[in-house]
């Protein structure tokens, strides 16, 4: 990609960001959260697509790092007495060494067995957080003090969004991220033209651990209230990986997209049917899986809308 | 010597690696060609090692609940707490063979396939469903029902395989993956629909057995246990003894040269899948006799199936048995001994499933990857 086309794409998250900088004093209470939770799942597919999409790694289990992130806010803001700000770092840095610590070993697996021990992994993460009371009070969650936090949260994960968005485009556009596509499409040649392929899994899988951690303690710190059962949720890995999908995986812009159009879908069947929706849901998810895996950006590229240079 | 660990099983190998042979790693790594395969029969090093690895992580798993329970004080050692003991580990050897029938299924669909079934634990949580709604509704009573449960889920295996699995065949794991977590989730809500999300219960022969003086099991697991058996061992002749069996086993090993050789794969497909269906609802209606369900207990089963498979080799059928007994025991001590165990015996599969892909990807039986 050129030059020019570097900087027309960074005139256009600025002007992402200004838009979105402006947009709490237009907008009631809802809508900013509306709008907050969305950028939460831009973070959210962006950072599962780092490791899944780029590096081909399917996590199945990336919730963990959410959920540590959450109670990492959570127990140092109520327990501690830390700014909130300060524990999104903390919260980053235990979910990154987190993800060293289990990325080393997990890492060595391949495909489905990746996979499943991740699943495991994520599943296992909720019951220490259920049943280590002296730490994260239990089962019963931990209640934050009330307080006004609809802007700061708000500016908060707009700021850690334009951060994923920045870093992911740069992982797209780097030797680092030609390498992770390489160990995608075929690990054991990468290896052979000496690719540390070990180091650049690690380095990938850390990366997209680090956000999800800091999005799970805003999200602690705007609902005020987090329990095992909500922040370890498997669903939440779900739609990471359905909304990369349905954008394209693999791609920058394309788990931007899913984010903001299946967040926008699922917002507006939950007002509109709340008992049918759960349903449509899965179904939705069957649908895509099976119908389009390469996503909106496959379709568009087979169709030759898009030039297939251009989508990174 | 590795024959002989071969024999005694992998709990004796692993305290011969910890103890008679603590230098194992400083034996020259290579050995001549000639003498590895007379010393060590067909088994390679690393898969030994790896083996004398999983053996003593194994005991280590089960030595640690002792550990905390006697640092908690919840083992006293007196006669009537070894009766508990005995009685929890009976009865969690009784549920093992029922996790063991449903892991079967899993095992099936990913040997053949190579999909992981994450829906798995919906389809035992159907059979559940399916039997519960048969013995309150039309009074059925509930290991009679499976005359009728069975066939059901085998068309309903069938149905899931034509319009949703035969697509997903040889695409990359995670459109497997989304597409059975999907059906799952569609099948969990539909279920809440129509079941509400209350916990249900089917009170059926509940009365305890007297094996001796102070181990004494619960009526409904013996029969699960004798069901779960009398199924297993059916499908083991069909898989071993049948030509539909012979068939399956073949499209497991390599689909492509089945075909060549005149296997209906496409049929093999329906077959298998509605056969891990089948075995998947009969699991279910032998779970919903000995305890509560709801809508979402689901994915409880599935992450249980997959530490079966994975500890006792993925697509090896008595691999799966041993992996069944060996967590369900495991579970009854941790719930035994552990102090808020019932929390914590969730965890005992989400270990074992880790560290057995970390240990020995292959399980047990050493499975090769492929």
């Amino acid at each position: 990609m050129t030059q020019r086309e570097h900087l027309r794409n960074l005139a256009l998250l600025g002007l992402l960001a200004l838009g979105l900088l402006a947009l709490p004093q237009g907008l009631s209470v809802y809508l900013t959260s509306f709008a907050l939770f969305t950028m939460m799942y831009v973070v959210l597919a962006l950072s599962w697509n780092i490791i899944s999409g780029f590096t081909g790694y399917t996590s199945f289990g990336h919730v963990a790092f959410y959920g540590i992130g959450a109670y990492a806010c959570a127990i140092l803001v109520v327990d501690h007495g830390w700014s909130w700000v300060t524990t999104l770092f903390a919260g980053a840095l235990v979910a990154g060494l987190v993800a060293v610590a289990i990325g080393y070993p997990v890492l060595r697996l391949k495909g489905p067995y990746f996979a499943i021990a991740m699943l495991g992994m994520a599943e296992g993460t909720r019951v220490v957080a259920t049943v280590w009371d002296g730490l994260t009070h239990g089962g019963l969650g931990i209640s934050f003090p009330s307080v006004e936090n609809s802007t700061s949260t708000y500016y908060a994960m707009l700021v850690l969004m334009l951060i994923t968005i920045a870093v992911a485009y740069l992982v797209a556009h780097s030797r680092f991220g030609i390498r992770l596509n390489a160990i995608r499409e075929d690990e054991v040649a990468a290896e052979a033209l000496g690719i540390n392929v070990t180091r650049y899994k690690l380095l990938a899988f850390v990366l997209s651990a680090v956000f999800p951690a800091a999005a799970g303690g805003i999200q602690a710190y705007k609902v005020l209230y987090i329990e095992p059962q909500a922040v370890f949720f498997v669903q939440i890995t779900i739609a990471m990986a359905l909304m990369s999908m349905l954008g394209g995986k693999g791609t920058v812009i394309g788990p931007v997209i899913g984010a903001v159009l299946l967040y926008t879908a699922q917002e507006l069947t939950w007002v509109n049917f709340p008992t049918a929706h759960l349903i449509a849901y899965g179904l939705f998810i069957i649908v895509v899986a099976r119908f389009m895996p390469r996503g909106l950006i496959g379709f568009a590229i087979d169709r030759g809308w898009v030039r297939k240079g251009m989508v990174h | 010597m590795d024959d002989r660990a071969e024999m005694l099983g992998p709990e004796k190998a692993g305290r011969e690696t910890a103890f008679s042979r603590p230098f194992a790693d400083t034996a020259p790594a290579v050995a001549p060609a000639v003498g590895r395969r007379r010393g060590r029969g067909w088994m390679e090093r690393s898969e030994v090692r790896s083996l004398y690895l999983l053996a003593a992580f194994l005991v280590a798993a089960y030595a640690l609940p002792f550990v905390i329970g006697i640092r908690y004080g919840t083992v006293r050692w007196d006669a009537e707490w070894l009766g508990y003991l005995g009685t929890v580990v009976l009865s969690g050897f009784l549920q093992g063979g029922v996790y063991a029938m449903f892991a079967v299924g899993l095992t099936m669909i990913f040997g053949v396939m190579r999909i992981i079934n994450a829906a798995h634990g919906e389809w035992v949580m159907m059979g559940a469903y399916l039997t519960w709604a048969a013995f309150f509704y039309l009074g059925v009573d509930p290991l009679l029902s499976l005359v009728f449960t069975l066939p059901i889920a085998f068309v309903f295996g069938m149905v899931v395989q034509k319009l949703l699995l035969n697509a997903v065949v040889g695409q990359p794991e995670l459109t497997g993956l989304l597409v059975t977590f999907g059906l799952g989730l569609t099948m969990i809500y539909v279920a809440e629909l129509i079941f509400t999300t209350d916990f249900r219960t089917i009170p059926y022969a509940p009365h305890s057995v007297q094996i001796t003086d102070s181990i004494a099991v619960s009526q409904n697991k013996l029969i699960s246990f004798t069901m779960a058996l009398a199924i297993s061992v059916g499908v083991y002749f069909l898989l071993k003894l049948t030509r539909i069996g012979k068939a399956i086993r073949a499209t497991a090993l390599n689909a492509e040269v089945a075909m060549v050789c005149g296997v209906n794969v496409g049929l093999i497909y329906l077959i298998t899948t509605g056969i891990a269906a089948s075995l998947a609802v009969a699991g279910g209606a032998l779970v919903s006799i000995q305890f509560g369900f709801n809508p979402e207990t689901g994915i409880i089963y599935t992450l249980q199936a997959f530490t079966i498979i994975i500890l006792g080799g993925r697509g090896h059928y008595l691999g799966a048995l041993i992996g069944g007994f060996m967590l369900a025991v495991l579970e009854s001590l941790v719930s035994l001994m552990i102090p808020n165990g019932t929390a914590m015996v969730e965890l005992a599969a989400y270990g074992l499933l880790i560290a057995v892909l970390l240990i020995r990807p292959g399980g047990l039986m050493g499975v090769k990857e492929g």
